[in-house]
C-alpha cells in the first residue's frame, strides 16, 4: 500500500466511534504491565495510561471533547462504581466503630493541614501565579471532585486539574512515603491515602486489602463531607484576612 | 447477578444526583449515592449476593475509570502549562508532610485503641 493509502486507514481508526474506547483500554493495560512487570509503586497506572493517552490524542490530532463524548462509557461508570464503595465500608463497620475517633481526628487534623499547607503555597507563589491564588478557596473545598461528574464535564477549571494532580502524585508517592515512615497499619495507610489523594488513592488502598480500601473510602468520604460544610466559612475568613 | 447488582448502583446515582442536584449541591451526586448505600446496608445489617459480587467486579476497575477525566489535564491552558513545574513543587512538597503525618497520627491512636479495647476483653 502506498503511504496515502496507509494515512487513509489510520484516519479511518481515529475515526471509528470505539477509538476512545479502545485507546483507553489498551494505555490501561498496557500501565497495568508496566506497574506489575517493573514494581515501581511510582509508576502509577492511572497516572501512566493518562500520560499515553494524551500522547496519543495530541499526535492524532483529537481534542479532549471528543475523547471525552467517545470514551464517555467508560466514564459513565465512575458514578455508579464511587457507590459501591459502600460495601467495603460496611463489611468494615465493626473496625470504623471501633476506630471511630482516631479516623475523626485524623481528618480533621490531616484535612486542615493540607488545606492550610495548600493555602500557604498558593498565597507564596501567589506573586507569579496569580492563576494558583484565585483557585485557593475553591480546589480545597472539592477534593472529592474527581468524582463530580456533572462539574468534570469540563476538566478546564484549574480546581480540577489541581485535585486531580493531587490525586494522581498523591497516590504514585503515597506507598513510598508510608513506608518510610514506617507505617503498617492498614487503617492507617488507608485513611492517609483517602485523605491525601482521594478517590485514586482509594483505588490504590482497595489493591492493599479491604480494611485498607474501607479506612481510605472514609477518609475521602468525611473529608469532602467536613469540607464541603465548614471550607466556605474558613476559606472565607482566611482570604478576607490576606 | 452483577447486572443486578449494577443496576442497584445506576439507579442509587440517578437519586443521588437528583438529591444533589435540588438540596445539596455541595455534595456530588456518587458521594450522596455511596451515603443512602451505606444507610441502607446498615438498615438492612448485610450485603445481598448481587450486590456483593457487583462491587467486587466493578472496584477491580475504578483505576480505569479515572483514566478519561485524568486525560482532561489536555485543557489545561498555557498559563497553567507554564507553571507546571511550579504547581508539580508545591504539591509534592504538601504531600511529602501531609501523607507521612496523617498515617502516623492515625498510626498511634488506632495501636492505642486497640490496645485499651484487648484489655478490657482480658
Amino acid at each position: 500500500m502506498s503511504e496515502s493509502s496507509w494515512r487513509m486507514v489510520a484516519q479511518l481508526v481515529i475515526d471509528h466511534p470505539l477509538f476512545p474506547v479502545g485507546l483507553t483500554l489498551l494505555a490501561f493495560q498496557f500501565a497495568l504491565w508496566l506497574y506489575r512487570r517493573s514494581g515501581w509503586l511510582v509508576l502509577q497506572p492511572v497516572m501512566v495510561s493518562m500520560l499515553l493517552v494524551v500522547g496519543a490524542l495530541l499526535a492524532c490530532g483529537m481534542d479532549y471533547a471528543t475523547y471525552r463524548e467517545g470514551a464517555a462509557p467508560i466514564a459513565f461508570l465512575l458514578g455508579p462504581v464511587t457507590i459501591a464503595l459502600a460495601v467495603p465500608l460496611y463489611n468494615n463497620i465493626k473496625r470504623i466503630r471501633l476506630l471511630a475517633w482516631p479516623v475523626l481526628l485524623t481528618v480533621l487534623v490531616g484535612g486542615s493541614l493540607t488545606v492550610t499547607l495548600t493555602l500557604v503555597i498558593a498565597y507564596a507563589m501567589g506573586a507569579q501565579l496569580p492563576v494558583l491564588a484565585s483557585l485557593s478557596g475553591k480546589s480545597v473545598t472539592m477534593p472529592i471532585a474527581m468524582l463530580a461528574a456533572e462539574q468534570l464535564g469540563g476538566l478546564a477549571s484549574l480546581a480540577a486539574v489541581f485535585v486531580m494532580l493531587t490525586g494522581v502524585i498523591g497516590t504514585a508517592l503515597g506507598p513510598w512515603l508510608l513506608g518510610v515512615s514506617n507505617v503498617t497499619h492498614p487503617a492507617a495507610r488507608g485513611l492517609s491515602y483517602g485523605i491525601n489523594a482521594h478517590a485514586i488513592g482509594t483505588a490504590r488502598a482497595l489493591e492493599e486489602g479491604s480494611e485498607c480500601g474501607a479506612f481510605a473510602a472514609l477518609g475521602m468520604s468525611l473529608l469532602g463531607v467536613i469540607s464541603a460544610v465548614l471550607l466556605p466559612f474558613v476559606a472565607g475568613w482566611a482570604l478576607s484576612g490576606l | 447477578m452483577v447486572l443486578k447488582g449494577l443496576t442497584w448502583l445506576v439507579l442509587l446515582q440517578i437519586v443521588g444526583s437528583l438529591v444533589s442536584e435540588l438540596l445539596l449541591p455541595v455534595l456530588p451526586g456518587s458521594v450522596i449515592g455511596l451515603l443512602l448505600l451505606f444507610g441502607y446496608l446498615l438498615l438492612r445489617g448485610g450485603v445481598s449476593e448481587p450486590l456483593g459480587q457487583a462491587t467486587s467486579v466493578l472496584l477491580q476497575y475504578l483505576p480505569l475509570l479515572f483514566v478519561v477525566p485524568a486525560a482532561g489535564i489536555m485543557l489545561a491552558s498555557d498559563a497553567l502549562l507554564a507553571d507546571l513545574p511550579a504547581i508539580l513543587t508545591a504539591l509534592c512538597l504538601s504531600l511529602l508532610v501531609t501523607v507521612p503525618l496523617c498515617g502516623w497520627m492515625m498510626q498511634r491512636l488506632a495501636i492505642r485503641v486497640e490496645q485499651r479495647e484487648e484489655g478490657r476483653h482480658e
